[in-house]
């Protein structure tokens, strides 16, 4: 059973096999051209797989849009150490429910996207580092997994290709931290998830101190049909400067919320209202969130006009992220939905720098006393200034994505923090629905 | 060296090598970049982010403690932007730190205080509830106070690689990360103390020291540890004459910063209720205490009355006193007492190495050589436990220079994490092929190595063909100067030959001598009985020779005197006055009176260390130091025979206590802190 | 009529003189009867310390040594002990075990005053310290310590004591 139905505006390229009977069993996926990217690449040299990937414009699906063909030309083939590959399945971004999608209906897909990249940088080896609170999906892998030993599609001499390769599962212990490529890489290697200092990347220095591709469940969850196809068809999904599809996670005041997987640059207001079949009552838009709470907030006049892609995000002043679409209503209090994003970040900040540890947690407090109307005309200020005095300073980008938010709401929202003034209760206190990242 | 790189940081042209951190180019030269987390010689944290400087072409303020130099970089410290952060991050770590300053240990002497005045605001935006936890107790000398706490994790940094511990972590996350012990709610590890020491802030405090005073109200005496023979500068804060805390945050000593838990706590046998704080005199068959007068008077008759009647004197020495005594003591028993019944307890086959080593330069490692040089040898002893300055030092090389380390133990020892090769055994001939391919080496052996075991391990240092230096490991804070010295019946102070061998340590405690003079040693502590006709003791402690001695004077410990000491490596290093105990006396000033009211101070000369110090000047080899490098607190090292020497070595008499860090032979027993820790009780 | 004039002159010289006297007698008097009466103080007056008490009783003092540090004259000696679980002196983790103030070397200058962070040192209006022996001079915690106020409840010395014995 899938959690929402398809949409009509759809391109289901990695989606393509959600919804149909036992999609997770590898019978399925053989007989849906399954693997045979994988056959493809293995004929390839390293550089032409990599060259494919990079014609595919295919950027980072994880949050930061790095280009992935990029990413991996960095990893040095003539490095004597062994080399990784570590799939970021620690999809703890509030608002972001795909990876556990791709690897709930089609974990093979997964498992050739880390085949080709393997052949790519001649790993041997690879990690798939599940968030703590997906354990179920631990046993859909496991038993993928099983399935692929089982046919030759992992292990030694795979399909007589003369390549080797062994994946493991790991699984966090549900830090939102441990999404962060180097504080995932500390985590898997057993020890306190906490980032660590950048350079070397991890494409140098990674697991164990080796070279090391780490990307998105997505990332290569696109690796199969860009060799399949060929790069510059995937590229040509999307818009110029990022190719492809992108699942797009829909939640918030929505009558229709799920994943549904559209081509890069789809226009936002037509992500909401066809899509997402419109706001829930009839309701007014009032915010946006393009990509997961990290994301700084759109208001709904800046979303005219506004697609999905990196370019369109950035122009302004947000970003794609990883795809977690939040819309809140006209009845939302952008107080209180400051305050829910600051405890997230406020619960999940790692405690490792003194700006993110003691900033994220003096907002919350700040923040809860300003929602329950004890708050002081200063105080508006001081939640951007304290955000603001994050901003930049941090070790990692946990104190980033805790400030951007919070700053775009205070900036765009000023008046509702005025409206909270003077012991007046919340003005939306009414309302039924509050926003729930 | 490759060629320095050049850089500008705040208008200042800058050179400096390759792969120096920004911020320590900027501390080369004058240029304070503020941090917490940045500890020279641990691994990078940047975590404090106080370090922020701007660098030119990068947009985002870079951390300086992270950065290593490039040529051509632009640096800027002190812009508007800079000062921003920095007061922003101070603001930050002090929404949850107390200001407790009053209360607390650190007040004054506190980095955050300091840096919180230089460049913090002067108020808090914060208004919220702090967090606040309760003190805990992580064993009897540390004490930890969450709310203080600024995470820079350099106490479980220092733990985890300085020690080789890691006996602390970090539990939770967030605003609510603390600083934990490795047993859960208690510590079980060297009980070192490196991490109150090195914490920024109070959160990490001494039970020894805490709330006792504050650091201003102390005075600081550099002076040597009196436990091991390592030497290691402990720097004590007096007041009043007590010692309220040991530690040495100034750096000066061989050990740097290191001490372990007997140079930072281990002085606390000095005000122990049994200390000694008038002389003895047995009268009617029991000890009474009586004036000093008294005492000397009754010794000095004695001993001149059996030099009248042509007994035999027995002297046994200390391997705790300082070399000025011995050598005082060693003249005064061979031209005054007319004796070579002489010796203290040897702990280290040092004279045959030195022998072994005739005619050789530069063939004994100083306690700079371990940090420095590329590969060792470990032969027996377990450093971490008996030589925790050395295995500091060691471990310190390993993770800066990635020095060999080869282990030939008995048992399984902390070495053995990053050595090149443990063997159990005594096996070191296997590794010839392995330590030919070095370029360098320094062997440490301990007692287990004695005698023609350490001419063969000589020889077989010799014919790698590579630079080897040696350390005889011995066990007390002056074992090394008492055989130098010539506290020992076949040697005359800088290993000339005394003639005639006389007794040694157990043939004179079994002798019937006419009179046994025992300063600063427990020959009866197994439970012997005494067989001088007369037994004079000098010690700190009723032990059990002192308790059979017909007189008993009560002696000054290490840090209740001047002098000098010699450690294992053969440097020499001042002993500074700390305090003054009443009642106890210097055993040089000791020797001095009895001598004087024999009549016999003309011939023996001065008793003030300064002047028996010219003496070993002028007398002992290799002792003709720079008074400079002594007399500011530095150490200088020793090499007091190149040459034959022509004695009949005794290695069955060289045997060590192999005191571990909880123990410290008989200043051990007295020590409160030493024997309250559990793993005292754990790992005797 | 040069006598005249000087006899005039004088009598009203001396009806002026008397018109002060006259005048002053009927003002309230300025002079204090000390030692017949005890003396007034202005509030800000400087004289031998109090070490104060909070409302519980506990005393302010937390031995910071601040008021040391401060004190130009070298002055005060503190000792400095640790509150423990049966023994409260103080409303932080330490207290002053011993507190001395020599009031040979006192010169009344406030800078201890102002320098305690708790509070705890204040100048009172007590002056009478002369003495033929200097070493009365020195004066202890407990010859300065303000009384435990009314309906508070003591630190507890009392367990501590019993414990003791």
């Amino acid at each position: 059973m899938l959690y929402n139905e398809p949409s009509p505006l759809e391109t289901r390229v990695l989606s393509r096999r959600f919804g149909k009977p036992n999609s997770a069993s590898i019978d399925t996926y053989l007989a849906d051209d399954g693997y045979k990217a994988f056959l493809k690449a293995s004929k390839m040299k390293p550089e032409e797989i990599i060259e494919e990937v990079k014609a595919s414009n295919l950027r980072g699906r994880g949050g930061a849009g790095f280009p992935t063909g990029m990413k991996w030309s960095f990893v040095p083939r003539n490095s004597p150490k062994p080399k990784y590959i570590v799939v970021n399945a620690d999809e703890s971004e509030p608002g972001t429910c795909k990876d556990r999608l791709l690897m709930e209906y089609d974990p093979h897909q997964l498992i050739e996207g880390i085949l080709i990249a393997g052949l790519s940088v001649d790993a041997h080896a690879g990690y798939i580092y599940v968030r703590g609170e997906y354990r179920y999906l631990i046993e859909i892998l496991d038993k993928a997994l099983a399935e692929a030993y089982q046919k030759g599609w992992l292990g030694k001499n795979i399909q007589g290709t003369g390549f080797d390769f062994e994946l493991y599962t790991h699984t966090g212990a549900g830090a939102y931290e441990c999404g962060e490529e180097s504080a995932l890489l500390e985590s898997l290697e057993g020890k306190r998830g906490v980032p660590r200092i950048r350079p070397p990347f991890p494409a140098v220095v990674g697991a164990f101190q080796c070279p090391t591709i780490l990307n998105n469940v997505e990332t290569y969850c696109a690796v199969p049909a860009i060799i399949r196809d060929g790069g510059k068809a995937f590229a040509d999904l999307g818009v110029p400067k990022a190719g492809g599809t992108k699942l797009t996670c829909l939640t918030g005041h929505i009558n229709k919320p799920g994943v549904y997987e559209l081509p890069l640059g789809f226009p936002v207001l037509k992500l909401i209202e066809e899509v997402g079949g419109g706001i829930r009552n009839g309701k007014k838009l009032k915010a946006f969130i393009p990509g997961g709470s990290s994301c700084p907030i759109l208001t709904a006049a800046e979303c005219e006009g506004a697609t999905m892609d990196y370019d369109s995000m950035a122009s302004r002043k947000s970003m794609l992220g990883s795809g977690g679409v939040v819309v809140m209503d006209e009845d939302t209090c952008m107080v209180k939905a400051a305050l829910r994003i600051m405890r997230f970040y406020a619960h999940e900040s790692c405690g490792w720098c003194i700006p993110c540890r003691e900033g994220t947690a003096w907002l919350r407090k700040l923040l809860t006393r300003f929602h329950q109307g004890m708050g002081t005309r200063t105080d508006i200020d001081l939640i951007g200034d304290v955000s603001r005095n994050m901003l930049g300073r941090t070790f990692c980008p946990l104190g980033d994505a805790a400030a951007l938010p919070t700053i775009s709401i205070v900036e765009k929202f000023r008046q509702e923090f005025e409206d909270h003034l003077d012991g007046k209760p919340c003005p939306f206190e009414h309302a039924r629905h509050m926003v729930t990242v | 060296m490759a060629d320095p790189v050049k850089l500008t940081i705040d208008g200042r042209e800058i050179h400096a090598a390759p792969g120096t951190l920004v911020i320590d180019a900027a501390k080369q030269n004058g240029i304070e970049v503020p941090a917490f987390c940045y500890y020279e010689g641990l691994t990078l944290q940047a975590a404090c982010r106080m370090c922020l400087v701007e660098i030119e072409k990068t947009p985002k303020l870079q951390t300086a403690c992270t950065v290593p130099v490039a040529e051509g970089m632009v640096v800027r410290t002190e812009t508007p932007q800079v000062a921003t952060a920095r007061k922003y991050m101070l603001e930050f770590l002090l929404t949850n730190h107390p200001l407790d300053c009053p209360v607390c240990d650190k007040g004054g002497e506190c980095e955050l205080q300091d840096m919180t005045f230089r460049y913090g605001v002067g108020e808090s935006r914060f208004t919220e509830e702090k967090v606040h936890t309760p003190e805990k107790q992580f064993s009897p000398v540390v004490f930890f106070d969450a709310p203080r706490c600024i995470l820079c994790y350099r106490c479980v940094r220092v733990c985890d690689e300085g020690l080789g511990v890691k006996a602390l972590g970090v539990i939770n996350r967030g605003v609510v990360s603390e600083i934990a012990p490795n047993h859960g709610d208690h510590l079980e590890c060297d009980e070192c103390g490196a991490c109150i020491d090195i914490c920024p802030v109070g959160a990490l405090t001494s039970g020894a020291y805490r709330y006792q005073t504050r650091p201003w109200e102390m005075t600081h005496v550099g002076t040597i540890c009196t436990h091991c023979a390592d030497g290691c500068k402990t720097t004590l804060g007096t007041r009043n004459d007590r010692i309220l805390r040991g530690n040495n945050r100034d750096r000066s000593g061989v050990n740097g910063e290191f001490l372990c838990i007997k140079g930072r706590y281990g002085f606390d046998f000095y005000d122990h209720p049994e200390r000694l704080q008038a002389p003895l005199l047995r009268v009617n068959g029991k000890l009474e205490e009586v004036s000093w007068a008294q005492a000397l008077n009754a010794v000095a008759q004695k001993f001149n009355q059996t030099l009248a009647d042509g007994g035999t004197f027995g002297v046994i020495g200390s391997n705790h006193t300082s070399n000025e005594e011995n050598f005082y003591l060693q003249k005064f028993a061979r031209e005054v007492l007319r004796t070579n019944h002489i010796d203290h307890h040897r702990t280290g086959d040092v004279v045959t190495l030195l022998d072994a080593l005739s005619g050789k330069e530069g063939k004994l490692a100083t306690v700079a050589d371990l940090y420095e040089r590329k590969a060792f040898l470990v032969l027996g002893a377990d450093l971490a436990l008996e030589h925790p300055l050395l295995s500091y030092q060691i471990r310190a090389n390993y993770r800066h220079h990635q020095a060999h380390i080869y282990v030939v133990t008995p048992g399984a020892v902390r070495e053995d994490h990053y050595s090149t090769v443990s063997l159990r055994g005594r096996d070191y001939a296997s590794l010839r092929d392995k330590l030919k391919a070095e370029s360098e080496l320094v062997v440490l052996f301990d007692d287990s190595y004695k005698g023609d075991d350490v001419r063969k391990l000589v020889e077989f240092g010799e014919s790698l063909g590579i630079p080897v230096k040696y350390i005889a490991l011995v066990d007390y804070s002056n074992s090394r100067g008492a055989v130098d010295m010539g506290v020992a019946p076949e040697l005359l102070p800088g290993y000339k030959p005394s003639g005639q061998p006389g007794m040694h340590y157990g043939e004179m405690r079994d002798a019937n001598l006419g009179a046994l003079w025992v300063v600063g040693a427990n020959p009866l502590k197994n439970g012997a009985q005494r067989k001088a006709g007369f037994l004079v003791v000098q010690d700190m402690f009723l032990t059990e020779t002192a308790q059979q001695a017909d007189v008993v004077l009560p002696a000054a410990s290490a840090y209740e005197k001047n002098g000098t000491v010699t450690n294992a490596t053969g440097e020499v290093q001042r002993l500074k006055r700390g305090i003054n105990t009443m009642g106890a006396k210097p055993d040089l000033e000791i020797m001095g009176f009895i001598a004087r009211e024999m009549g016999a101070a003309a011939a023996l000369g001065p008793w003030t260390p300064d002047a028996v110090f010219e003496q070993i000047r002028k007398n002992v080899r290799g002792y003709q130091v720079p008074l400079p490098v002594l007399m500011t607190g530095g150490a200088a090292q020793t090499m007091p025979v190149n040459g034959r020497i022509p004695v009949e070595s005794r290695p069955d008499l060289v045997h060590s206590d192999h005191n571990g860090l909880f123990a410290s032979g008989t200043l051990g027993r007295y020590s409160k802190v030493l024997n309250s820790v559990m793993e005292s009780r754990l790992r005797r | 009529m040069a006598e005249k004039i000087d006899i005039l002159g004088a009598a009203g010289a001396i009806a002026k003189g008397l018109g002060v006297t006259f005048k002053e007698m009927m003002s309230p008097t300025v002079t204090e009867n000390y030692p017949d009466e005890p003396p007034k103080f202005e509030e800000r007056f400087r004289g031998s310390h109090i070490l104060q008490r909070d409302e519980n009783g506990m005393e302010k003092c937390v031995a910071c040594f601040l008021c040391a540090a401060a004190c130009p004259a070298d002055c005060i000696y503190i000792e400095a002990a640790e509150n423990t679980e049966t023994t409260r002196i103080s409303g932080g983790e330490r207290y002053a075990k011993v507190y001395n103030i020599d009031y040979n070397r006192c010169i009344f200058c406030g800078y201890c005053v102002e320098a305690c962070p708790t509070d705890a040192i204040t100048h009172g209006h007590g002056f009478e310290l002369a003495s033929y022996n200097t070493s009365t001079l020195i004066k202890r915690k407990e010859d300065m310590l303000a009384p435990v106020p009314p309906g508070a409840h003591a630190p507890v010395i009392a367990a501590e004591e019993a414990a003791a014995h």
